[in-house]
């Protein structure tokens, strides 16, 4: 199923993408359009929630306007999992960005190693009211996407720790931290990230949205990534 | 093809010699199987350990469809001097999961590996490929409407029975000791040879799955754990599909009731009342793969207080211990057998039993209910949910199965996993005399304090159990050769005299179990 950003908005608003949810695996990758910003339609892999809201939101803003995000809702369905891996050893063509709870994340991430898939980043977040932890592992197509996320959180005054790791990388972790006592930043995290992996690898001279005020929490631990194939 | 210039290298192996090994690998397997760039291989790189990923990250991977291929690539792995790490399905998530145990190893992945070579109904046995998945073999079975069940770990559906069985893995039906329903086993050795286990070797052989001892020694236990060989195909025994399955659950309340529980079931599993391997779950195993999170009911760090895990027992009807187990065979044998179980839990005045009628489709016993019956599911994946961050850490110490012995684990592991703010995520699998104490270490990865907490925490538990005579069955990577230091000295010399003898380059996953000629010094 498309989506725009409107209706990710949308979803917002009711608290949850629970109207958005797509038919299949299958139809979603082959109803989408070439976008923009990437020669391959953009998949996204979500759960359901705040987090996984502004995620999406993030991504969009890394959309051309006429470009659309092909969004999967995911849990731990064997059967999803199964035709996901399927998909990738067929060699169909996917470019998937995700924000998942570390349940699914786990049994899609195994699925894209059985499926010969390659992985640009992988992050693992965890975020309470008022700070928030990263840890990245990333390849070089990610170059300066810890530093972008980490002045993104600096500006807006959000407190946080991101921990960077490259593979194949002689260099060991590096870590950025920056504490605040202001809560009303602490949800950024998730948009940027949609927006860094939706934009990973194209030149883009746009700068990273602010997260839309959200009364909830976004709180929680995720697991973000960028998977090719 | 360019030259690669990889900061991650084989132990040893300087970047010339390392690029010669992979022109050669290119030459044998073509482009497509020699992955050696960064993103092809984060994905062998995602671990659930307490330790950086760098510690165990690959300089490559590979994927070999023949055994030929595998007698190429030890080729050149002996000329090169280059480790190797073999995996076949590589889900063997709270112990390693699919990256190597040091830095710099070459993956060997088999998982192209993936052929059921053969199916007997009647026999009852089943031959593979390493590649091949639970899932998979469950689907031959259901499309040919075979009288047969699979047993099989809880990542059941996306799992193999080679990998899991040469790791000495569990299931929970009656077959649920899975090395020892392997029956033949066939193993390049890293000299190339092609050795077949049991009754493998005799020209024309038809009892190779039939008839697991063979002549003179006996081998096949030599390859589980180790690193003396890469099993190319495995055979096991299939349990016949019974007519009648009768599942159940047994609710206890108290945390203590571990010792009547364990007395009350030894006999039952001794005598073969309950033929299944059963799951005694605490509430905390019992709440994450039911799809409750830590969150739902506390954000407070540290250890989860016991008065939330009673507020949790309140809400979900979950016992402080969850006992599944199953009955199989004819109506008559069932009844029977029913008969027995059930006045058994009366007599001890404790436990409710929910039956299937009772439980219906509620999770987690639906899922409880399908593992013990051969029918795959993701179900268990939840409890990476519980606390969330992505460590994940099995600690897995044998004991009798004793009740007081029962008792005096969880309690010594509960007191050292709170000490270092963590919680006791347990569950024991029940055979006739030991029981397998699991106890999956949950913590947040993207933490770097709590990292190191688990880190020292799943030390102090080897430690602990270890002055009071217990050791683990298994481990993951990181911790692999400290438990072997547990076994003592006599088994580590004997286990390198083998390597010596067997792979006297070290190419076959030196570090394994903690045997790795380049490292050992005998004492």
């Amino acid at each position: 199923m498309s989506v725009n950003r409107r209706s990710v908005l949308k979803g917002m608003a009711l608290t949850s993408i629970a109207g958005v949810t797509a038919t299949g695996l299958g139809s979603a990758l082959a109803a989408g359009p070439a976008s923009t910003v990437t020669a391959q339609p953009l998949l996204a892999l979500v759960n359901e929630g705040p987090a996984e809201s502004l995620f999406l939101y993030g991504a969009m803003a890394a959309r051309d306007s006429q470009s659309q995000l092909q969004v999967q809702r995911v849990d731990r369905d064997p059967g999803f999992m199964l035709e996901f891996e399927r998909e990738l050893r067929r060699g169909v063509p996917m470019n998937v960005i995700g924000l998942l709870d570390n349940a699914s994340a786990a049994l899609v991430l195994d699925m894209a190693r059985s499926g010969g898939a390659r992985i640009q980043w992988l992050g693992q977040h965890s975020a309470d009211a008022g700070f928030s932890r990263h840890h990245l592992l990333r390849t070089e197509i990610a170059e300066g996407c810890a530093q972008q996320l980490s002045h993104q959180l600096q500006a807006c005054g959000a407190g946080f720790s991101v921990t960077e790791e490259r593979q194949n990388s002689a260099v060991t972790s590096r870590q950025l931290v920056a504490s605040s006592n202001q809560t009303s930043h602490s949800a950024q995290w998730a948009s940027s990230i949609g927006y860094l992996l939706a934009s990973l690898g194209a030149p883009t001279t746009l700068n990273i949205p602010a997260s839309p005020n959200t009364s909830l929490p976004v709180t929680g631990s995720f697991v973000s990534f960028s998977i090719k194939a | 093809m360019a030259e690669q210039n990889n900061a991650v290298l084989p132990k040893g192996v300087v970047q010339q010699e390392f690029n010669k090994a992979v022109e050669k690998f290119r030459t044998l397997l073509g482009e497509d199987n020699v992955l050696v760039n960064a993103d092809q291989l984060v994905p062998y790189n995602k671990i659930m350990m307490s330790a950086e990923n760098a510690d165990h990250a690959p300089s490559a991977a590979l994927t070999a469809t023949t055994v030929e291929q595998i007698q190429g690539i030890l080729k050149v792995c002996n000329e090169h001097k280059i480790p190797i790490w073999t995996i076949s399905t590589g889900r063997n998530f709270g112990y390693g999961s699919a990256a190597p145990v040091q830095r710099g190893q070459v993956i060997l992945d088999l998982k192209k590996m993936n052929k059921i070579l053969e199916i007997d109904p009647v026999m009852c046995y089943a031959l593979v490929e390493p590649g091949v998945t639970y899932g998979q073999l469950y689907d031959y079975i259901e499309e040919n409407n075979l009288p047969l069940m699979l047993s099989f770990s809880a990542p059941s559906a996306i799992a193999g029975p080679l990998g899991n069985t040469m790791d000495r893995g569990v299931g929970y039906t009656p077959y649920g000791e899975h090395f020892m329903m392997q029956c033949g086993m066939e193993v390049v050795m890293a000299n190339g040879d092609v050795y077949r286990t049991g009754m493998g070797g005799v020209e024309g052989s038809n009892t190779w799955q039939i008839f697991k001892w063979g002549y003179g020694p006996t081998l096949d236990g030599m390859f589980t754990q180790a690193n003396y060989g890469i099993t190319t195909k495995m055979g096991f025994w299939l349990m016949p599909k019974p007519p009648v399955y009768k599942p159940f659950e047994v609710i206890f309340e108290n945390e203590d009731d571990i010792t009547e529980i364990v007395e009350m079931l030894r006999p039952l599993r001794i005598s073969g009342t309950i033929p299944n391997s059963v799951v005694v779950a605490n509430i905390l195993w019992e709440a994450g793969s039911g799809n409750v999170r830590r969150s739902d009911y506390t954000t407070e760090p540290g250890h989860t207080p016991d008065s939330v895990l009673k507020k949790i027992q309140k809400d979900t009807g979950m016992g402080a211990w969850n006992l599944y187990a199953a009955l199989y065979g004819t109506k008559e044998q069932v009844d029977v057998n029913w008969k027995i179980v059930t006045d058994a839990f009366k007599k001890l005045g404790k436990g409710r039993i929910v039956t299937q009628e009772e439980a219906g489709d509620t999770q987690p016993f639906k899922y409880r209910a399908e593992l013990m019956s051969g029918v795959p599911n993701l179900q268990e994946f939840g409890l990476y949910n519980w606390r969330g961050g992505g460590g994940s850490m099995w600690f897995a110490p044998v004991s009798a199965a004793r009740g007081d012995e029962c008792k005096k684990q969880a309690r010594l592991a509960k007191r050292i996993l709170h000490k270092y703010g963590l919680d006791y995520v347990a569950e024991f699998i029940v055979a006739p005399r030991d029981m397998h104490h699991v106890i999956d270490v949950l913590y947040d990865r993207s933490n770097a304090e709590e990292k190191k907490r688990a880190d020292e925490c799943f030390g102090e538990l080897l430690d602990e159990f270890e002055k009071e005579g217990y050791a683990v069955y298994r481990v993951n990577t990181r911790f692999q050769e400290r438990v072997a230091r547990s076994y003592g000295p006599v088994k580590r010399d004997l286990e390198h005299a083998i390597k010596r003898a067997l792979d006297p380059n070290n190419i076959l996953a030196p570090g394994r179990s903690g045997i790795d000629l380049d490292t050992y010094k005998k004492v």
